[in-house]
Formats: structure tokens, C-alpha cells, sequence
């Protein structure tokens, strides 16, 4: 049982990450919840726990799945699929037993005037009608498939003899393309020409995209089309989130080339902070928009970043290209004559945030 | 005697249908879509819609007596503390010659009743149900123990 210490450890660590304990009920036990709440105002809470709350919908959901069992079980008892009145009455009576209803002990009793409609009945009189607060629509939704026709429903022959007609067909030619021919093309050419590669690789992977959107979208009604590329697509896309557009293809915008540092002509090295300098100058002016004072600051071409390497506490700057290796070594962050306040506390965070990077991992 | 043990039946038998009619003129609280998605997971299958609504009705009841039992528990620990308050305000104005108390906020009528799940399980136990709500949650087995036994 002692042992059992780590194992549990690692167990509750895999269940904080499962976001949902609960399965896929989630709607249900919302709608629970809100009723719920409404029975606790209406009781005469202010407010409550969330915890309480969530404790209070499984019980109500518990115990409508208890009385429909207890119903079912008595209908089948008496040979019956549909269940009636007097099944639920009876369903009622077993889950009030444990705290007793009136003429629970007379043997011969009748069920029509049991003493648990009986009791419902006196509350119902009195309480005051408090409706749901919001309209529910029927769930769960069910989705039938339309399933994929076969052979036989399209008219064609299967190809092959060993292929029943029975069988889903196979999807269509235009959803797929082979990449011998174009690998036979290449070997023609002398010349391999990148951009070629590249936009027979992005052909690939659109056809794989075409044949997996009609699989998709077998379960709705309308029938997907080809597709037939990023163009018209791409744009409504860019229209509605910019982040969700398809990427451009090679050539298409123009970025600058990265300007690799000659360090025997120019000597001088750029530290991060200096780099980032226009985006620092961008924060103290105070202007935050994203848009145009971006552009705005950052530079046309864009100079090589030295990056740390090594898990070292003191900050080294490795040059870029080797052949200056071991020759200067400047610990960039010790130049304090020309930082002011604020890049001293910018580089502090710097520092720290290297000095401690499995800190970071753990958030 | 038998004739009036049938009118008796009749009586109960027409009880029980003005009941279940007058269930359709009441609304629940609880929707009757949620009730119908529970049942018929549970198996109960009838198309009649009165039924549905006597099972949200009996889980309504249901669901506010444990609210009621809840706020009673709820109030009679506010009236409990708000009694020793005034014990101890009381001890203390004999110690020494206080200054006039002026606490009417402190009473029991301006808090909010908030329901806790130390209240519910109380309210839950009465009714059969055990619930029982972990206090804390700690990150590794090795939380809170002595730092002795953790080199251990």
C-alpha cells in the first residue's frame, strides 16, 4: 500500500491533464447544473460552491437514471417493454423506502393512492412554479452517415475480379495522384530545379487533403467539391482570420535575405538586446499597435542573433561562424557604461530566464 | 363494503389522473429534454409525456429537500457563531469599560447564504446518499510530510 505512493503520483499527474473526467455527457451535465441552480435559488441560496453545484447535477442525474432503471425493471418484470404509471410509482416507493412514506407497511396496499404521490402531490400544491431558465433544444443530436455507394449503386465494374460489386467503390482519380510519373519526369530532367520539388510536394499533399474532405463530409448533407485550390478559398479564409491561411507558396512574397556577419571585416558582434532595440524603443514611445509601428520599426535586413549555447551560468558568446572561435570571448552583459534603466532590467530577465530554464519546463 | 372499497378506488383512481392532467399545466424546473435523455438511457420507455413530467417533478422534490435540509444546516451555523460572537463581545465589555459596540454588521442577516459542500454532504447523509469531498489536493505523496522522513 506504501508503495503505491509514486504510481498513484504519476496516475493523478495523467488525470490533471485529461481535461474532461467525465466522458462525453458534458451537455447533460450542464443542463443539470443550471437546474440545479435554479431549485438552490429558489430554495433560498444566495450562491454557491462550484464544487457543490457540479456534486449536486450528478446526484440529480443519478437519480433520474435510478428511477427510469427501477421503472424498466418492474415493466420487464411484469413481461412488459413499455413501462406505465404504476412501474414508476413503484420505481418512486423503492427509492423513498430508505426514509419511509406514508402506509409503507400495509401489505395490501394499492398503488393508485400510494403515499408517495400522495406527498408529491401536497408539494406540488404549494410550490411556486418556477419554469427553466432557458430553452433547451432535443439532444442528444443523432447524425445518421450516408453511407459510401458501392459498386453496384454507381453502375460501375470493379476493377478486378476478386472485387465483389457489393463493395464501397473506390474513391475517384482526381483524389489522388501517383508520384512515379513525376519522379520519371525528374529523371529526364537534368536540371532538379527547387521550387519544382517543392510544388510537387504541395500537389501531393492537396490530394491527400481532396481525398479525406469527401470522407469528412460523407456525414452531412451536402456533397463536398473538388478542391480546387488555395486560391479562392484562401482569400475567404484571410478574410475572416489571418491566422488560418493556407501558407504561401515559395517565391510568392518577398523576405529579406539573412545577412550573415563578417566578423574579420566588421568585428563587431550584435547582442540580443540590440537587436531587439527598435521593438524596446517601439515599448517606450508607448505606441502598441501591432499593425503599422511594426513595420514601421524593424529593420530591412535582418542581422544574425547570437545564441547562447550550453547550460553554463555565465553568459558566452558563441560567434557565428567557427573560425573566430576562441579568440574573443566579450561577456556582453558586463558593458553597464552604456546600458540605461530600463535595458538593465531587460537584460536581467534575459539572464534570468537562462540561468533557469528548467523552471520554465515545469510551467 | 365492497361497493364503497370501489368507491374508494374510483376516488384514488380519479386523484391520480387529476394529478398526472395537472402536471401538464405545470412547468418544471427541470427540462423535460434532460429528463427524457436520462431515461431513456436507463432504459424506461414510454412515449407518454405526463410520465416524464412526474419523474422531473419527483426529482425536483427530491433535489430541494436536500436544499432546504442545506440551508437549514447553513443557518443554524450562522446563528451558532453569530451567539458566540455576542458571548464574546459580551466577556470582553465586563474585562474592561469598552467603548459602545457598534457591529450590525456582524449579523446573521447580511451574510450570504452560500451552499458549501460540507452542508450538502450533511443535507445528503440524511437522504442516503454519501458524499464525501477531499479537503485538498496535493501535488506528490511527498506533500506536507516531514522533511526527515522525505530524505527517507
Amino acid at each position: 500500500m506504501r508503495d503505491g505512493g509514486r504510481e498513484s503520483g504519476r496516475n493523478n499527474e495523467g488525470r490533471l491533464k485529461r481535461n474532461r473526467p467525465f466522458g462525453g455527457d458534458d451537455f447533460g451535465r450542464a443542463v443539470a447544473r443550471i437546474a440545479v441552480a435554479q431549485v438552490c435559488e429558489s430554495t433560498g441560496f444566495h450562491s454557491s460552491h462550484r464544487s457543490a453545484l457540479d456534486a449536486l447535477a450528478s446526484v440529480l442525474i443519478r437519480y433520474i437514471c435510478d428511477l427510469g432503471k427501477a421503472a424498466a425493471f418492474h415493466a420487464n418484470l411484469s413481461g412488459r417493454m413499455e413501462s406505465n404509471v404504476f412501474d414508476l410509482i413503484q420505481g418512486l416507493e423503492d427509492l423513498r423506502s430508505s426514509q419511509g412514506f406514508a402506509r409503507a407497511s400495509d401489505v395490501h396496499r394499492c398503488l393508485v393512492n400510494s403515499g408517495v404521490v400522495r406527498e408529491m402531490n401536497e408539494s406540488f400544491m404549494t410550490a411556486e412554479e418556477v419554469p427553466s431558465a432557458c430553452p433547451f433544444p432535443h439532444f442528444p443530436i443523432v447524425r445518421f452517415q450516408k453511407p459510401m455507394p458501392s459498386f453496384a449503386q454507381i453502375g460501375e465494374t470493379p476493377p478486378g475480379e476478386h472485387i465483389p460489386d457489393w463493395l464501397p467503390a473506390f474513391p475517384d482519380p482526381y483524389t489522388s495522384t501517383h508520384p512515379l510519373p513525376v519522379r520519371n519526369e525528374r529523371v529526364t530532367d537534368l536540371h532538379v530545379d527547387e521550387t519544382e520539388q517543392a510544388w510537387q510536394r504541395r500537389k501531393a499533399e492537396r490530394s491527400l487533403l481532396g481525398l479525406q474532405q469527401p470522407l469528412a463530409c460523407n456525414g452531412m448533407a451536402q456533397p463536398s467539391p473538388a478542391f480546387d485550390g488555395d486560391g479562392g478559398k484562401g482569400k475567404q479564409v484571410v478574410a475572416s482570420n489571418p491566422f488560418l491561411a493556407p501558407p504561401l507558396p515559395y517565391g510568392e512574397k518577398e523576405v529579406s535575405e539573412i545577412v550573415v556577419p563578417n566578423d574579420a571585416s566588421t568585428g563587431k558582434r550584435l547582442s540580443v538586446l540590440e537587436t531587439f532595440a527598435p521593438a524596446i524603443e517601439a515599448a517606450k514611445v508607448g505606441s502598441l499597435d501591432c499593425g503599422v509601428s511594426d513595420e514601421r520599426m524593424l529593420p530591412n535586413k535582418r542581422s544574425a542573433v547570437h545564441f547562447r549555447l550550453g547550460m553554463d551560468r555565465e553568459l558566452v558568446v558563441v560567434p557565428f561562424s567557427s573560425s573566430t572561435l576562441g579568440e574573443k570571448t566579450g561577456f556582453w552583459y558586463l558593458r553597464d557604461d552604456e546600458k540605461d534603466g530600463k535595458k538593465q532590467r531587460a537584460e536581467l530577465i534575459l539572464k534570468e530566464a537562462m540561468k533557469n530554464p528548467h523552471e520554465l519546463a515545469q510551467l | 363494503m365492497n361497493s364503497s372499497s370501489g368507491e374508494g378506488r374510483h376516488d384514488d383512481d380519479s386523484a391520480l389522473t387529476e394529478f398526472l392532467a395537472s402536471l401538464m399545466d405545470y412547468t418544471p424546473t427541470i427540462p423535460d429534454e434532460l429528463v427524457e435523455h436520462y431515461l431513456s438511457r436507463s432504459g424506461f420507455h414510454c412515449p407518454d409525456l405526463r410520465l416524464t413530467r412526474l419523474v422531473a417533478v419527483a426529482a425536483q422534490k427530491f433535489i430541494s429537500e436536500v436544499a432546504s435540509d442545506a440551508l437549514q444546516y447553513v443557518q443554524s451555523f450562522q446563528f451558532l457563531a453569530f451567539f458566540c460572537s455576542i458571548e464574546l463581545r459580551i466577556m470582553h465589555c465586563k474585562a474592561r469599560p469598552a467603548p459602545p459596540v457598534k457591529d450590525k454588521s456582524k449579523q446573521p442577516k447580511d451574510k450570504r447564504l452560500v451552499l458549501t459542500m460540507e452542508d450538502l454532504s450533511k443535507a445528503l447523509h440524511k437522504h442516503g446518499v454519501n458524499l464525501k469531498h477531499q479537503e485538498y489536493f496535493a501535488d506528490s505523496p511527498l506533500t506536507g510530510m516531514d522533511p526527515s522522513s522525505r530524505e527517507e
